[in-house]
């Protein structure tokens, strides 16, 4: 399957021309970013604002870096990456149960019709109340909330991507001899996977937001609590420049999924198997 | 060419947007924006509002009364501008101050007696506390938080023992829950949920704040101004400070009569408030007592930056030095 994707290493050309298309890009994007910091430690620093309320971008840095001096936010860091890796795994799991006994079972598929039509609208966090009162508060909890955030939109996106395989190709399959099993895992799955990997995108996002949401309204919920739990800390003992400095590990992190880990998986698989939604 | 031309007067309009929204709001000078919370601690701040204390002082005072959930808040609404009186417990006034808010204590409001309780009858003290037990508090930097470090500093050897093991919650939903037995395992919290609880069966107490905590009596609440209100309008500001003490001697004099007009207010029955505004270490006063000690805690704890021996730092000259620390 390696032959489909082109090859722009030979083409130095191509090659060129899309390195000065991306160097330009680039140079945009980093001088927007730089500005728009220039722009605020002048106003901060302006003396207009209070710098308690409106900490110059320079003291955000340096409140960060002490907090990674000291470990603290890098501790609630990983409780939080901690508790979204194992929500969005057990999602995953129970998605792909869910969704093959949906591919197969007819009068299943129109309970979970019913049933996603009711859950899938439903913020996570809005459902947190209830689930406390069930399972107490605690990483449970908010492992429920990041696994009904994840379960219904990748559940709804694999749905659809598995039923816009066009049928031909499944024939074609099938007339070649191809396994069930091999059906499934060679065609079904690269055809499905940009609808599944769309619905992993929004389940990260919808997953990482019910965490920090979760955090901020029912404070801490495991031993150390997360990074939401980090800013609500903050926020009470008024030291603003620590609340921007969560802000800021949020963004990098966001950014880090979106641009490395996203960006190499999509690269890995859907641009590598030719697939498009 | 154009374009950046045009965007570059984005930019600038942009810019004069943002400073004008930063050079504040000259506020009309006869009006002032009073913040309370929830509670009875916050009855003087109640008999100003009903008995319209502040405009029997200053005549024409236009008056506005917001209520918030917590310090925490309240104190965001100063540093923001929009209230000029706020009222919260000792230490996120502190915190306030550490951080150069600009506001000062214009009246203490009261003492109360406050507390750690528990439906675990194995816990008797902070000892029997186990890792996997939660205690619910108002929030980070309460003076429940603070209060309970100081028991953890004397009991168990260090002041952020117990700090992995807080949770926030507001006092009516610590109290629901604790009666419950669900959700958590301890609530340190003030009247009148402390009274609740401790008039439920097998809810016993494991900390009392002035016993085992400050170690001797305390300010619990405290009424704090703006410097920028004082100035803008000192006569008003006077008239805030008047009607303060007019309310607390109101009290102090008049608890039935207290009790009936908080009663309406707070959708009780008189005889009850009546009975929790008498409840010993109930007691209203203008003058605050035991911030100095907070705030060298505080400062020893890591809560705060800096600390003082000057009272007078902390407090605005309509209250008399000599009566506070």
């Amino acid at each position: 399957m390696k032959e489909r994707a082109p090859d722009y290493k030979k083409n130095s050309k191509i090659r060129a021309a899309l390195s000065r298309k991306n160097l330009k890009e680039l140079w945009i994007k980093t001088g927007f970013i730089i500005g728009a910091l220039a722009i605020w430690e002048v106003i901060a620093r302006a003396g207009r604002v209070s710098s308690t309320l409106f900490p110059p971008v320079s003291t955000i840095f340096i409140a960060l870096w002490d907090n990674i001096k000291t470990g603290e936010i890098l501790e609630h860091l990983s409780y939080s990456l901690y508790l979204i890796f194992i929500g969005i795994g057990i999602g995953i799991v129970l998605t792909f149960i869910l969704t093959a006994f949906y591919m197969v079972y007819m009068p299943f598929a129109n309970i979970m019709d019913v049933v996603i039509s009711i859950m899938h609208p439903l913020p996570g966090i809005a459902l947190l109340p209830i689930i406390m009162l069930m399972v107490g508060l605690g990483a449970e909890a908010i492992i429920i909330v990041i696994v009904q955030s994840v379960i219904w939109p990748v559940m709804v996106n694999s749905i659809a991507g598995f039923r816009s395989i066009p049928v031909t190709q499944i024939e074609l399959g099938r007339n070649i001899g191809m396994s069930e099993f091999r059906l499934v895992w060679s065609v079904m799955i690269p055809n499905a996977f940009p609808h599944i990997f769309a619905g992993l995108k929004i389940a990260w996002s919808r997953s990482w937001r019910a965490l920090i949401g979760a955090e901020m309204i029912f404070g801490a919920t495991g031993l150390v609590g997360g990074l939401g739990w980090y800013i609500y800390k903050k926020r009470y003992f008024l030291e603003i420049p620590d609340v921007y400095a969560g802000l800021l590990v949020i963004v990098i992190i966001g950014v880090i999924v979106e641009e490395l880990v996203m960006k190499q998986v999509e690269k890995r698989t859907i641009v590598k198997w030719g697939v498009t939604v | 060419m154009k374009k950046s031309v045009i965007l570059l007067i984005v930019i600038i309009m942009v810019l004069v947007f943002i400073l004008a929204g930063c050079a504040g709001s000259t506020r009309e000078s006869k009006k002032v924006v009073v913040a309370q919370q929830y509670g009875l601690g916050y009855a003087p701040l109640i008999v100003v509002q009903e008995r319209k204390l502040i405009e029997k002082y200053y005549e024409g005072a236009q008056v506005e009364w917001i209520q918030l959930g917590s310090g925490g808040t309240i104190r965001e609404a100063i540093a923001a501008g929009t209230v000029d009186i706020g009222s919260m417990g000792v230490p996120p006034f502190l915190i306030a101050w550490d951080k150069e808010l600009g506001c000062k204590v214009i009246s203490a409001l009261c003492r109360m007696p406050l507390g750690l309780q528990t439906y675990h009858k194995e816990v008797e003290t902070l000892d029997d506390i186990t890792p996997d037990m939660k205690i619910a508090l108002p929030s980070p930097g309460s003076i429940q938080h603070i209060l309970l470090s100081m028991a953890c500093k004397k009991q168990l050897g260090g002041p952020t023992a117990l700090d992995d093991q807080i949770i926030a919650m507001t006092h009516p939903d610590g109290a629901n829950a604790l009666i419950n037995e669900v959700e958590i395992d301890a609530h340190f919290t003030s009247p009148p949920y402390i009274f609740m609880e401790l008039e439920t069966e097998g809810i016993h107490q494991v900390l009392d704040a002035e016993r085992d905590c400050f170690g001797g009596t305390f300010t619990f609440l405290v009424a704090i101004g703006t410097e920028e209100f004082r100035e803008s309008n000192p006569r008003l500001f006077k008239a805030v400070a008047d009607a303060l003490d007019e309310a607390i001697a109101w009290i102090n004099e008049n608890p039935d009569e207290a009790a009936e007009l908080l009663a309406e207010v707070m959708d009780m029955e008189p005889d009850e408030v009546y009975k929790q505004l008498t409840w010993e270490g109930v007691q209203f006063s203008k003058n605050p007592e035991g911030m100095l000690e907070f705030l060298d805690f505080m400062k020893e704890s890591g809560y705060v930056t800096k600390t003082t021996d000057d009272v007078s730092e902390l407090i605005w000259d309509n209250l008399d030095y000599r009566k506070a620390n």
